[in-house]
């Protein structure tokens, strides 16, 4: 028996009525009496100065309201990282990216718009263009930014221990590499926004993004309003994955435009410029050296990695930290050094995907573990098992993994996928493979140095007491955050799900600095629960006055007050109730009975509106060397998973035949949800492992820039997937929950390299994994062993 | 991505269509599911004038088999394609080329007749069609003509059609006795995919246990529209079939083509001429079970 | 040139006034207040606007408005009765196979179609039946489940 009763349980998602009927709002679902359509124009150029830009014909055109640039817009530089603010919203020196914006135009239609954009004269001097991280860092390259020498944007070099030392004990030193491509979210929902201005300088911007907190920010200073003055509300939003984590040009645009005009704008990217800005997944190339003992353990790691990091810097400072310190676990690893450079090319820009920065890193090392193990004859899963790491244990670079399941969820999916009978043991063409991986539940710090908490949650009762309602800033993306506090706040309340009921996403519920970094469950879930807490400890109170019962005395369980001793006396209670209650429709409870909704109707007496508040900062994490604050978290879900692919080896196409995941979340808050979450990351990180690549022209113009060419996984192309939750309860997170959004997808893409080994025998150092890539690898092998 | 304007006209009939096809000659572009054209238009590499919608005129949708073999009218839908009885039976790798085409909602919009007007090289009609000797019928206002599809291809993306001409049927004949066909394609995905290379192979033996009496061999993706793989059809005839004079096949299949190592394309020229090796030993492997009698 | 049509959609009758390169998608969402329909790519590719027109699936933004008329058009807002939601959007709701959302209204289209044409899909049938609607967020495990749980329950329905 769970000791919660709301918590842990497969309800359904309190969105999923009006999702599933098409009621449900997204943003270009919405519309307003008078609204203009903006468009953008942008850069034909991957790099060229801006000479002139001549809008009048644009002006001209009938239906057109407005017509911006950066004379309007102003030079004000933003991004991500406060150290890189390299952006401004619309170029005036020159274009650093195909996409890059110039101009924007409101008008009465989006045809008048689009067509109006296109009158917009550009004067361009192309310059030479560097596309690849070799290009880049050539001598004598152009510059992207003058203020990147030799074009790196970011560089990052740390040591734990000492590796050098360490490598001359080890009995086998292993050297790999891996190449990926870079990824794109490819959420179904484009972005979009729709931005209004009223006459008292209100500016509300309702758009599809993760983050309303760094919107808000991020507009009120690049176009120079004050943070109260800015309003930024999420409808519902088809799915993030980080590409919506941080403000967009588009919303930049549209509210400059609302501005302008006074008048609603609406803007929304089609699939092409979801493509050219959607700030998504690196490329990645990282060469790792590991040292061991005979015995396995693991005793040192040497990591170098490259960046391709496009354009601007978005989050990639964060980005090349991450892609270092998620190697610290969750093996016992003594000595770790890392050199991570990030390089600027005129390409789009990239930001974060879902397992920010750590995927790939993560899928290298794996590989490299899955070698060792074979060369050491150790079956790969025992090497794992040999050195992980336990709950309390503390990484070299700090990490605390004040819970860890992880050896758990090794054992888990050994068994359920029969690994002992399957590995080294399926027929050619069929092969098993495993991999394991953690993620943070959040960072320490806002992506800005600041003393702010990281969310703040109120729950208000209503009136008559049968109502609490949760406000919160956060955002609910698709991943069920809005679920998942509706439960917190109905078991720490003590009542049923159905009497609470949530409204999220909006700066004027309080601060949340949104959906990313895994962060949402355990920090918001904090709030929450405090603020939840907080709820019942006033309604107890009011009530402790009225029966004269000790408040710890009492307790409020699944809608009722519950009395630890003896029940006092309720009759005089209960006719203040029915009297109170003449006219209304829901009757009182029975009579021997008080219930949550009577007794906050009789505390709203006393107190007025019942406000619960709950607030939330991480406690001071460890590290003290530069970069400590990336990979630092109050809790880490880590996850085990095991692919079991079969190779076409005459044309190198590879079906995943099934996968088995097993991930520590601490604590299940829906366990449909976390599954959930399990599921969408195995695919995203079988799309990326299998299929996906955005590809460019000799001018960095996009080739794929579509759902046709860029190839995610459809129903056909996705195995069945076990999903097991392991349950470490963590200290920090709320009833012991942690993240399960990103943890995930860190396992999956080494789990189907090292499954592709064992099916052949060949070791691929290059991703996506597509059926050309495999076939040569294959024909590669024969090749080389017929030689000797 | 909004549609450039255009007038829209849908007429009630063949002849209907016909003038209006003579009326507005090259301004003017046959609709049919609009799977490629509207996504053409959209991508801005197209703005016809007029848009004659054809998909609804009933004439157009037939499947008639007789003993002499099958008319299909050009517009009836890939997945009424793939799942006609009529079809699947005798021209099983037809169906197998429908199936393999896009998703379900694209299959049900899309038509053959717009496959085949579509003249990609990539198509996933025109290999089993060509390989079952297929032949178009033509119509204008002035006049019909029948030719075999292999010479309605003229090049990427060409055809022999004028401007004022539409794809009226599509005619396959009956299959010779101890005949048989496979299509197999190639994709990243398992399915929405365009394929990087496509083969439908076809054989006619001279009797049970036989020997080859004739082949063709239709190659995907390997050229500026669908290739004859001819040295390999060539060096089929007659032998006994088996895997070794298939494999002979293949490699001789893998000279014919012609892929261009396009920098930018779905995959390396080197590739497609190996996968082309592979489907056609493959394909030629599902005729001859479908020749000797063991259809599944 | 604008021209009126006449729209069946829902078995109810809509007049509007439509222009020759207004697609399906568009007028039912910016100019019928149908948004349940969603735009994810306007070329076929992603299957979020998919609608059951003439009883199949059909991309609606590769459809032009114009087409349309005379035919018997289905949206997501078609599926609800009287009786509440039809069994594919309750057993879509209490499997959890939905997250962001954005895909469902064309995913239970594409549903629909394939139980009403085969009542009892094997796994691998819903799967082809589905694999024209792309979803980035569940992996479609808990979509597969889904159909086949509605699958099972109509059968009971109908006994
Ligand atoms: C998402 C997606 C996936 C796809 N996947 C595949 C795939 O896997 N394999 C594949 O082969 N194709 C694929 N296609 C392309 C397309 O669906 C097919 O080529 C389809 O058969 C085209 O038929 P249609 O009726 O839609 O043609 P339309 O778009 O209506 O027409 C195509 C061309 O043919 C002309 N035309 C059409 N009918 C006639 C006629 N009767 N007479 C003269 N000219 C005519 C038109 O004027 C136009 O130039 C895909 C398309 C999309 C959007
Ligand atoms: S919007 Fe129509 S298929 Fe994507
Ligand atoms: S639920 Fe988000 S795309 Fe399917």
């Amino acid at each position: 028996m769970s000791q919660y009763d709301v918590i842990g349980t497969r309800a359904p998602r309190v969105d999923a009525p009006a999702k599933a009927t098409g009621r449900a709002i997204f943003v270009d679902d919405m519309s307003m009496p008078g609204m203009l359509y903006g468009a953008l124009l942008q850069s034909p150029y991957a790099h060229a100065l801006i000479r002139g830009i001549d809008v009048s014909a644009a002006l001209k055109l009938p239906g057109v309201k407005a017509v911006v640039t950066h004379k309007e817009a102003g030079l004000v530089k933003y991004g991500v990282s406060p150290a890189r603010y390299d952006e401004t919203i619309f170029c005036y020196d020159k274009v650093r990216q195909v996409g890059d914006n110039i101009a924007a135009v409101a008008a009465v239609d989006m045809a008048t718009a689009v067509e109006a954009a296109s009158l917009i004269k550009v004067d361009y001097e192309e310059l030479p263009a560097v596309f690849t991280i070799e290009e880049a860092l050539a001598d004598g390259a152009p510059l992207v930014h003058d203020d990147y020498k030799r074009n790196i944007s970011a560089e990052v070099h740390q040591e734990f221990g000492d590796v050098e030392a360490a490598l001359k004990e080890c009995d086998l030193i292993k050297t790999t590499s891996l190449k990926s491509k870079r990824q794109d979210c490819a959420f179904i929902e484009p972005q979009g926004c729709i931005a209004t201005y009223d006459l008292s300088g209100n500016l509300t911007l309702y758009s599809s993004t993760q983050t309303t907190h760094y919107v808000q920010r991020s507009l009120a200073m690049a176009l120079g309003a004050p943070v109260g003055k800015v309003r930024v509300v999420k409808p519902y939003v088809g799915g993030g994955f980080g590409s919506k984590a941080s403000a967009s040009h588009l919303e930049m645009a549209a509210c400059l435009l609302a501005m302008q005009t006074g008048k609603p704008v609406k803007m929304i990217f089609d699939r092409e410029q979801v493509f050219l800005h959607g700030r998504a997944r690196h490329q990645f190339v990282h060469t790792m050296t590991t040292g061991v003992k005979k015995d396995g353990t693991i005793m040192a790691l040497k990591h170098e990695a490259w960046l391709n990091g496009g354009a601007y810097s978005s989050f990639g400072i964060a980005t090349v930290y991450y892609a270092g310190s998620l190697l610290g676990g969750p093996y016992k690893l003594p000595n770790m050094k890392y050199d991570g450079y990030r390089i600027a090319t005129n390409l789009p820009a990239c930001g974060a995907q879902r397992g920010h920065g750590g995927v790939i890193a993560r899928s290298c090392w794996e590989q490299q573990l899955d070698m060792i193990a074979e060369e050491l004859g150790m079956d790969p899963l025992e090497l794992r098992l040999k050195n992980i790491m336990t709950a309390g244990d503390v990484t070299c670079n700090d990490l605390d993994m004040s819970s860890l399941g992880m050896k758990e969820c090794i054992e888990v999916v050994r068994d359920a996928s029969d690994w002992k009978n399957k590995k080294g043991k399926l027929p050619q063409g069929k092969g098993i493979g495993m991999a394991c991986g953690f993620f943070v539940s959040g960072a320490g710090f806002p992506i800005y140095r600041s003393e702010t908490f990281h969310c703040t949650v109120t729950i208000k009762v209503t009136e008559d007491g049968g109502t609490a309602i949760v406000s919160t800033a956060s955002a609910e993306i698709g991943q069920g955050s809005d679920t998942t506090f509706a439960m917190i706040a109905a078991e720490g309340m003590g009542i049923p799900l159905g009497m609470v009921r949530i409204e999220s996403g909006d700066t004027d519920f309080g601060v949340d600095l949104g959906a990313y970094s895994s962060r949402q469950t355990l920090m918001t879930g904090q709030a929450t629960k405090q603020a939840a807490e907080n709820v019942k400890m006033q309604v107890l109170d009011a009530l402790s006055k009225e029966l004269h019962v000790p408040v710890e005395d009492m307790d409020i369980k699944k809608g009722y007050i519950v009395f630890k001793k003896d029940k006092p006396d309720l009759s005089a209670l209960k006719t203040r109730y029915i009297k109170e209650h003449r006219e209304w429709t829901d009757n009182p409870s029975l009579d021997d009975e008080l219930s949550f909704r009577e007794a906050s109707r009789i505390a709203f007496f006393t107190k007025g509106t019942i406000v619960g508040t709950g607030m939330y900062k991480p406690p001071e994490l460890g590290g003290k060397f530069k970069g400590a604050a990336v990979g630092t978290s109050p809790a880490y879900g880590c996850s085990a998973q095991i692919a079991e692919v079969s190779v076409d080896e005459q044309t190198g196409r590879i079906t995943i035949e099934k996968m088995t995941d097993a991930h520590d979340c601490g604590q299940a808050i829906n366990r449909t949800s976390v599954e959930a979450q399990m599921h969408g990351s195995m695919a995203m990180g079988l799309g990326e492992a299998l299929f996906e690549e955005v590809k460019f022209d000799d001018k960095g113009r996009l080739l794929n820039g579509d759902l046709a060419e860029y190839k995610m996984p459809t129903a056909l192309d996705m195995p069945p997937m076990e999903a097991l939750i392991v349950e470490s309860h963590e200290p920090n997170g709320p009833y012991g929950a942690k993240e399960v959004g990103e943890g995930n997808i860190m396992p999956t893409i080494a789990a189907v390299l090292n499954a592709v080994h064992d099916a052949i025998g060949v070791r691929i150092h290059e991703l996506p994994l597509n059926p050309e890539r495999v076939y040569l690898a294959i024909k590669e092998y024969r090749e080389k062993n017929a030689k000797q | 991505m909004l549609l450039p304007k255009f007038e829209f006209h849908e007429p009630k009939t063949v002849d209907e269509a016909c003038q209006m096809m003579a009326e507005y000659g090259a301004s003017a572009m046959v609709l049919a599911g609009g799977t490629d054209l509207l996504v053409n238009m959209k991508k801005k590499l197209l703005s016809p004038q007029h848009l004659i919608a054809i998909s609804r005129i009933e004439e157009l949708k037939k499947v008639d088999s007789s003993p002499f073999g099958l008319k299909i009218g050009a517009c009836l839908s890939v997945s009424d394609t793939a799942s006609s009885d009529a079809i699947g039976k005798k021209w099983g790798a037809l169906s197998a080329g429908a199936k393999a085409l896009g998703s379900p909602q694209i299959r049900n919009l899309a038509t053959i007749g717009g496959n085949l007007g579509t003249a990609s090289s990539a198509a996933d009609l025109p290999p089993s069609l060509m390989a079952y000797g297929a032949r178009v019928v033509l119509k204008s206002s002035a006049r019909e003509r029948t030719l075999p599809l292999e010479e309605f291809f003229t090049g990427s993306k060409r055809t022999t059609l004028a401007d004022d001409e539409m794809i009226y049927e599509i005619q396959i004949d009956e299959p010779a006795p101890y005949s048989g066909a496979g299509y197999e394609s190639l994709g990243v995905r398992s399915c929405q995919d365009i394929k990087i290379v496509n083969v439908a192979s076809f054989i006619t033996l001279d009797g049970p246990g036989g020997i080859i009496k004739s082949a063709r061999i239709v190659m995907g993706c390997v050229g500026p529209t669908h290739l004859r793989a001819h040295s390999a059809e060539k060096i089929l005839v007659g032998e006994k079939p088996g895997e070794a004079i298939f494999a002979r096949a293949g490699e001789l299949a893998m000279q014919d083509a012609t892929p261009r190592g396009a920098a930018f394309s779905r995959a390396s020229a080197g590739y497609k001429k190996d996968m082309v090796g592979v489907l056609t030993v493959r394909t030629l492997g599902t005729a001859w079970k479908e020749a000797t009698g063991e259809r599944n | 040139m604008k021209k009126i049509i006449t729209l069946d959609i829902n078995h109810e009758h809509y007049e509007v006034a439509v222009e020759p390169n207004q697609t399906l998608l568009d007028t039912l969402r910016y100019q019928l207040g149908l948004t349940g329909t969603k735009k994810g790519c306007e070329v076929g590719d992603c299957g979020a606007c998919t609608v059951i027109m003439d009883g199949v699936t059909v991309n609606s933004c590769l459809v032009l408005a114009m087409q349309a008329e005379g035919r018997q058009i289905t949206t997501i807002e078609g599926l609800e009765t009287k009786e509440g939601m039809h069994p594919l959007q309750t057993a879509f709701v209490e499997k959890g196979a939905i997250q962001c959302g954005f895909c469902t209204s064309g995913m239970i289209l594409s549903a629909r179609v394939l139980l009403d044409k085969n009542p009892e899909p094997t796994e691998e049938g819903i799967r082809r039946g589905i694999a024209g609607n792309l979803c980035r967020c569940t992996g479609y495990q808990k979509i597969v489940e889904a159909v086949q749980s509605a699958a099972d329950g109509m059968k009971e329905g109908h006994q």
